[in-house]
């Protein structure tokens, strides 16, 4: 009764975080991903970007581009406009522009292993290979669907709209400057070379480690997880190559084969798209 | 201030409807379509299949097939489980099984316009192309445009998916007893012929039409509507071909030709099957999504 009465009292003062629910104003930007394909770099390189003097680290992401779920209703309600928002929603017609960053499964799926022993949701010995197979099914520990479904609803639906910018991860990090060009020419920001070079400094997977060490405690996606695991990882693209047993690559490739090659990911196995209209 | 305070004193006896914050149970069954495509002809079939002891009319409705927006939530606690609960969202991964209704768009746009009239958002003399342009946008409802809301499920449920039952709207007019017979093997019920055709009788557009004008002012989907207007229209398919100008049917046929000719529907121009991203949407549709 008395856990019934506090809820009720939270949603009637706006106090929790509306996710999925979150009211949408028609000048929202929207900063979307799957889990673990760079969001929160992507968001340190836009912080940086659009608010270079508020000197964006992450005591403070959370104010300048607020989680749809990481932030109250009430808050979200009062956040400047226009507001630029992080979620990891599979596609939702209410989103008005949409940046949506896209990154290889193969590595998303090893990124989220890590992740989720970071926080505690797997053993440091759960076998990765049955990991990677509940990555396919969507047996996940985040309700954002599967890599596939989030990736081709919003792909498919907005494919080719002016207020849809679709980024590659991989891209991010082989050629920064094209794509912060891309971002800031869609955000309407007007960037030099010199702000955008300074944005893409800021937001160096060196110095977000360094201010994980000394501030993963204030952040909501890291306080409370293992210390002894780092959120800032590699950073790095291609790591499925070493680390992913060929079988988990096989049935990521197997399911979405097609989807990966359209986005331009190269397949190590077989013909990936072949494999899906004999299924289909 | 006031509004909220009634909000709250209606959560606090269970009188509030749950909307998108409903509670998904594991056992829960979706029956999902763009709005304007069948779904509480679907409802009422369903309810008459699953409760022959109590014949379906526009005020029990909500009570037997689950609306979160209609049905409050002391009556979500006293419908039986499984239950089968009315929605017209996008793609959501939450859903555990889901029956999808889709129809024709043409026939769908045409009937959300006189829809629109019925519910006063548009005068009779509403432009059609203005309507259309909207409807193509996805500005006439708050789930997407039809061709966002099909299509996120057709790429991520595939037919034959034990999860999901894809239904042509145009299919269940054409043989209702068969499509009906379809939905009850994927509800686990074994049907006789005779209890299949008294659930399709109870479902005819005929005594839905009666129901409707005796019952307008009990139903969540009717209230304080228009009278001289009715819900339950034509109840055919095809309609478009008198009713929706070639231009708009061109226009229609343009943005979603592709994915139609998917579905099987014939287009009155062949060629916009394929347009600047079939090749991409093909590759996307028949990919195995899990």
């Amino acid at each position: 009764m008395i856990k019934r009465l506090i809820a009720g009292g939270k949603i009637f003062f706006g106090l929790n975080p509306p996710g999925r629910r979150v009211g949408v104003f028609a000048d929202d930007i929207f900063l979307v991903s799957y889990p673990k394909s760079g969001n929160t770099w992507t968001r340190f390189l836009v912080a940086n970007l659009v608010y270079p003097e508020k000197n964006p680290d992450f005591s403070n992401i959370n104010d300048l581009l607020p989680d749809v779920l990481g932030m109250s209703k009430r808050d979200l309600e009062r956040a400047a406009r226009p507001r630029i928002l992080k979620s990891h929603e599979y596609f939702d017609p209410r989103y008005p522009k949409v940046v949506y960053v896209v990154r290889d499964p193969r590595d998303v799926a090893l990124s989220e292993y890590h992740f989720d022993i970071k926080r505690r949701a797997i053993a440091d010995d759960y076998p990765l290979p049955q990991f990677v197979s509940r990555f396919v099914h969507g047996e996940l520990n985040h309700p954002y669907g599967t890599w596939g479904e989030n990736v081709a609803t919003w792909l498919y639906t907005r494919r080719g709209d002016a207020r849809f910018l679709l980024v590659r991860y991989e891209d991010l990090q082989t050629r920064a400057m094209e794509e912060m060009e891309r971002i800031a020419s869609f955000l309407g920001v007007a960037a030099d070379p010199e702000r955008l070079a300074f944005a893409i400094e800021r937001s160096s997977a060196d110095r977000m480690r360094e201010l994980e060490k000394k501030q993963g405690h204030l952040w909501s996606s890291t306080r409370e997880t293992r210390l002894d695991k780092p959120f800032v990882r590699k950073a790095k693209a291609g790591g499925w190559k070493a680390e992913l047993p060929g079988a988990s690559v096989a049935e990521i490739e197997s399911a979405w084969g097609g989807l990966m090659r359209e986005l331009g990911y190269e397949l190590a196995v077989g013909n990936g798209i072949h494999a899906g209209m004999a299924r289909g | 201030m006031m509004k909220h305070l009634i909000a709250g004193i209606k959560r606090g006896l269970g009188l509030h409807r749950p909307g998108r914050s409903l509670l998904i149970l594991p056992d829960d069954i979706f029956l999902v379509s763009f709005p304007k495509s069948g779904n509480t002809w679907t409802r009422f079939l369903l309810a008459n299949l699953i409760f022959p002891e109590t014949p379906a009319t526009f005020a029990n409705i909500h009570q037997l097939i689950a609306d979160p927006q209609g049905t409050n939530k002391r009556e979500f606690l006293r419908i039986p489980r499984p239950r089968i609960v009315k929605s017209h969202e996008c793609f959501d991964p939450r859903y555990p099984r889901v029956i999808y209704i889709v129809r024709d768009p043409r026939d769908v746009a045409l009937s959300q316009y006189h829809y629109h009239r019925k519910l006063e958002k548009i005068a009779d003399d509403y432009s059609i192309t203005t309507f259309v342009t909207r409807f193509l946008a996805g500005e006439t409802c708050p789930h997407g445009s039809w061709g966002q809301n099909v299509a996120t499920w057709l790429i991520t449920r595939k037919d034959g998916d034990p999860r999901f039952l894809l239904l042509r709207y145009e299919d269940m007019v054409a043989d209702t007893p068969r499509e009906l017979e379809k939905i009850a093997a994927f509800l686990n019920i074994t049907a006789s012929p005779e209890r299949i055709a008294q659930t399709v009788e109870r479902s005819s557009a005929d005594r839905m039409r009666k129901l409707e004008q005796a019952q307008s002012d009990d139903c969540e989907l009717t209230k304080g509507s228009r009278k001289d207007l009715s819900f339950v229209r034509l109840a055919k398919s095809g309609g478009w071909r008198s009713g929706l100008p070639e231009a708009e049917v061109a226009r229609l046929e343009d943005a979603w030709g592709h994915l139609m000719a998917h579905l099987r529907y014939e287009l009155l121009f062949p060629e916009k099957a394929a347009n600047f991203d079939s090749r991409f949407a093909e590759t996307i549709l028949h990919e195995a999504s899990r």
